[in-house]
């Protein structure tokens, strides 16, 4: 059961432009690694890389100890050698061969005797629950039919490496809630390490053990899912992950004593920082999490510009001098548009952003000033 | 009463209905009459029959299908015909995708050289006449026995090739199945274009060999354009005329398009249309097979995945010599055929080919009187070429914009009111053309309209003639088009302009029109090549007064005029493709969409 280890990895298409900039992670032993970030950001090249469909431009790629690829040594282990299952994104189902001829192709190839691909085939199959069709062709079956036959085929060689690309995005809904559970639970039993492309962040966060986000080729963060929400490394990070997405609020701050006093045009808040760190005067960013805008009966005063109400929470949005404030407030509440409803501030994970560099520069309370 | 007064009112406040029921009125008299009319021309006596039939011209016979199926001449006028059209169009079949399914798996697989240039040279025998390549093959392997010269390639060799290489079964196998090589290669091509590469990827990973995959996955996702490639390529050689007629006629090989030819311009024109009606039922056969083909095949929907490159075959040390035969071949089809052209053309005396006996007087000669070498002048100061160039320049251009503007016209309204019996009677009229082999549907109008009917008069010797046929003929390639183009247009953008109140005119003109220009321009392109190079379907209608370049070229060819053939030939080549590149640097328009339609 390998570690992938990818070393300083470059994918340059073409002449100019740059998919994958000097890509560095580890994915270890039986984790479940989601590849994040918006379309074109170089995800999937970078599992394809991995796979070995495609071919680095620079870099090198180990699994375990056994390098597999390196653009120096002059090593480029094929597909087939490197021992990965791959469920493509549009399953790629054979359409001319039957769910069980899908399947069973390639334990053929690996000259597995003739029972043992037949039992194997049918043990597959109803792990996937898909016994009854495997008789049928591709083309006859349902879009979560065709999912879960994939996935016998990728899986049935028993690989200890899944790649997989946006396995779910075609799926609708509904189903792609009940496939988020079967993978989940798939990893667990297969006992596997799974390397996962997905440009859906609450995809990311419910499945994985550890996301790697990934912007225009450059690797943002790589950590825990509710690290990367709770303490995102960048803007970008913290503006990616969540839904509604994170508040970002303009201030510029004065240095006093171990907290900063910060100030935009229509109301002031004290920031202290969890862990002492070094203050100075300048402009920053404020990042508070929706569900960190708490509407209480004091507190700054704002205008509910809109109110969504799902059941469970409600969707703000407030509105204060021309800053508007994302907040959710739980339970089945609705709030009339135009009226004026208070906030405050609790708890200790306001973020403080560097306004130039866009980084994060420590997580901290806020308090109201007058 | 007055409620279906309203109702007929509104249906007709539709411009598209009022168009179907054009089209449905003008149709019905051009394609369905004339299927009728072949019937009744089979039960009576021709004028070119009263000497044979002895009964007054126009009185009920049976004559023709006794003549026909009874035992003396059955074998030489429908069996012999029959087996040959069959063995030839079958053996092209298997030509064609031989050489297009190979050339095509070379350049969307391999990383043969110089792919470029080579598709775009190997697209040549499509864009040129059918014949060109049987005119070719004439010139290079003729020998002495049968034309009374040799070719090229006994002048280079010394060999006199054998008669069976030259004239007959052989030649037309290969000939025609080079013809349609493009057309294997557009199609097998685009499914392996655009197949998607992750199936490929999936077996790779799923360790499957190089050969494994190319036999297990490849060849079977390619198999329905290799069906629709030989229901193409069998119809096409079926219904081809040229062909057999360079390379057959003389070993006296027929085949159901020159025995129809030699009938209906012979004596028995009778015997013609039964040979008419067998190959319009031949290929109402073969569309029914390829309807069921089609309605059997599992969806073999090609998603294009995300990854790009697809995983090209490394030739290894075969890359040269593969591109090399590669390129071979590709000249034989395409450049090579020109040249013997212009060599032909320029020899004094036909079968020596040596440099002292070249001349341009068949280009630029003066005519020296009847009985010498040069009977005739030459082509570029011969009053009768500019006249016949002219012709078909002109009943080109009268076709294209007949059949393409009707086929937009017919486009539009059969999908604007789609799923209605109306719209459907309309659509499978506009294919039936298809449907009638050239020859046989020039026979049926040859018979209509060869005497006066009604307000219509006699119509055959006019150019009036060439240009209905041409137009109806190229009905089904145009509308087909039209028809594809219109049904990606959501119908939402006309209704936009619908509710703002523009009037229908100028919705067509100033919306739909300028959305569809490049495919509206293929339509038309389309039906002006074809007309351009079209020999079968005019032969029979021809006269001395209405003459084009291709009956010119066939008239040449009969007299043994081999220079002028030549020339004419190479003349009408060059007008061909020219037009074709201008329109498609012109306007983005290609040729090769129309594959298939």
């Amino acid at each position: 059961m390998p570690t992938i280890k990818l070393v300083n990895i470059t994918k340059k298409f073409g002449k100019g432009s740059l998919a994958v900039d000097k890509l560095n992670m580890e994915i270890k032993n039986g984790e479940f690694v989601s590849l994040l970030g918006p379309s074109g950001c170089g995800k999937t090249t970078t599992l394809r890389m991995i796979a070995g469909l495609e071919t680095p431009t620079e870099g090198e790629i180990y699994f375990d100890d056994e390098c597999v690829f390196s653009d120096e040594k002059g090593i480029n282990l094929s597909p087939d050698k490197r021992n990965v299952g791959f469920l493509f994104q549009n399953y790629a189902l054979w359409p001319h061969m039957t769910v069980y001829k899908n399947i069973s192709f390639g334990l053929e190839n690996m000259k597995w005797p003739k029972d043992k691909i037949d039992a194997r085939v049918k043990e597959i199959c109803k792990t996937m629950r898909i016994e009854e069709y495997m008789n049928r062709y591709p083309a006859e079956l349902s879009g979560g039919q065709q999912q879960r036959v994939a996935i016998a085929r990728t899986l049935a060689p028993n690989p200890k490496v899944l790649l997989m690309d946006e396995p779910l995005s075609n799926l609708d809904a509904k189903l792609r809630n009940d496939m988020r559970a079967e993978l989940k639970r798939l990893h667990k039993t297969t006992d596997s390490t799974f390397v996962y492309v997905t440009h859906d962040q609450s995809e990311a966060m419910t499945l994985s053990t550890k996301v790697a986000l990934i912007k225009l080729g450059i690797l943002q963060q790589y950590c825990p899912p509710l690290e990367l929400y709770g303490d995102p490394a960048n803007i970008f990070c913290a503006d990616f992950m969540g839904n509604p997405s994170m508040n970002f609020v303009n201030v510029k701050g004065v240095k006093d004593g171990d907290s900063l006093l910060l100030n935009n045009d229509h109301f002031n808040v004290r920031f202290t920082p969890n862990d002492p760190i070094e203050l100075k005067d300048g402009d920053y960013v404020l990042g508070i999490r929706p569900e960190f805008v708490k509407i209480t009966e004091e507190g700054i005063e704002s205008r509910v510009i809109s109110s969504l109400p799902s059941g469970m929470e409600t969707t703000l949005s407030l509105g204060v001098g021309d800053v508007t404030l994302s907040a959710v407030a739980f339970g089945s509440v609705d709030f009339a548009m135009d009226s004026v409803e208070h906030f405050n501030f609790e708890g200790n994970k306001y973020v403080l952003f560097d306004k130039e560099s866009e980084k994060n520069l420590s997580l901290g309370s806020l308090e109201i000033v007058e | 009463m007055k409620k279906r007064w309203n109702r007929i009112k509104t249906f007709f406040s539709k411009p598209y209905n009022i168009l179907l029921i054009a089209f449905l009125i003008v149709l019905s008299f051009l394609v369905v009459i004339p299927l009728i009319s072949i019937v009744r021309d089979t039960f009576i006596v021709h004028s070119a029959e009263k000497s044979r039939v002895h009964q007054a011209v126009g009185t009920f016979t049976t004559y023709h299908w006794k003549r026909l199926f009874g035992a003396q001449f059955s074998k030489s006028l429908l069996w012999d015909p029959l087996k040959h059209s069959i063995v030839t169009s079958a053996w092209a079949c298997v030509v064609s995708i031989l050489i297009g399914g190979s050339f095509a798996w070379l350049v969307s697989r391999s990383d043969m050289r110089w792919k470029k240039l080579l598709t775009k040279l190997f697209i040549f025998p499509y864009i040129m006449p059918s014949w060109t390549l049987g005119l070719a093959w004439k010139n290079f392997f003729k020998n002495i026995e049968i034309t009374g010269s040799n070719g090229i390639f006994h002048s280079f060799t010394g060999i006199t090739v054998p008669t069976w290489f030259a004239y007959g079964e052989f030649p037309i196998i290969i000939v025609t199945g080079m013809h349609y090589a493009p057309f294997a290669y557009i199609l097998i091509g685009g499914i392996l274009h655009n197949m998607d590469a992750n199936l490929e990827e999936a077996a790779i990973i799923l360790k499957t060999s190089r050969l494994r995959m190319f036999l297990r996955i490849t060849i079977p996702i390619v198999m329905p354009a290799v069906l629709s490639t030989i229901i193409l390529v069998f119809s096409g050689a079926m219904a081809s005329f040229a062909t057999p007629q360079f390379l057959g006629l003389p070993v006296r090989y027929y085949v159901l398009t020159t025995e129809l030819y030699a009938s209906i311009n012979g004596t028995n024109p009778g015997v013609g249309y039964i040979l008419a009606m067998i190959m319009i039922l031949i290929s109402v056969i073969i569309m029914f097979v390829n309807q069921r083909l089609i309605g059997n095949r599992k969806s073999y929907a090609t998603v294009t995945g995300k990854s790009a490159n697809i995983s090209i075959f490394h030739l290894g040390i075969w890359r040269t010599p593969v591109s090399i035969v590669a390129f071979i071949v590709v000249m034989c089809m395409s450049v090579i055929p020109l040249v013997t052209f212009a060599l032909e053309s320029l020899l004094s005396y036909t079968g020596v080919y040596d440099f002292n006996n070249l001349t341009l007087s068949f280009w630029i000669g003066q005519a020296q009187g009847h009985d010498t070498w040069q009977s005739e002048s030459g082509i570029l100061r011969n009053a009768e070429v500019y006249r016949t160039l002219w012709n078909s320049l002109r009943l080109a251009f009268t076709c294209a914009l007949g059949a393409g503007t009707l086929g937009f016209l017919a486009g539009y309204s059969i999908v604007r009111r789609r799923g209605s019996f109306l719209s459907q009677v309309v659509e499978n009229l506009t294919f039936i053309p298809y449907l009638i082999p050239s020859m046989a549907f020039s026979a049926i109008y040859l018979s209509m309209f060869a005497t006066k009917h009604g307000i219509i008069p006699s119509l055959y010797g006019s150019f009036a003639i060439l240009a209905l046929i041409g137009t109806i003929k190229y009905l089904p390639m145009a509308s087909r088009s039209g028809v594809n183009s219109m049904l990606q247009l959501s119908p939402e953008i006309e209704e936009a302009g619908i509710i703002m109140g523009v009037p229908w005119l100028k919705r067509m003109t100033r919306i739909i029109i300028p959305i569809e220009k490049t495919t509206i321009v293929s339509g038309y392109l389309l039906p002006f090549i074809s007309a351009m190079r079209e020999l079968s379907l005019f032969v029979i209608l021809v006269t001395a007064n209405n003459r084009v370049l291709t009956t010119l070229l066939l008239f040449y060819d009969e007299k043994g005029y081999t220079q002028f053939s030549n020339a004419v030939n190479l003349l009408i080549i060059i007008v061909v493709l020219l037009i074709n590149f201008t329109v498609e640097k012109l306007t983005g328009a290609s040729i090769e969409k129309g594959v298939g339609g």
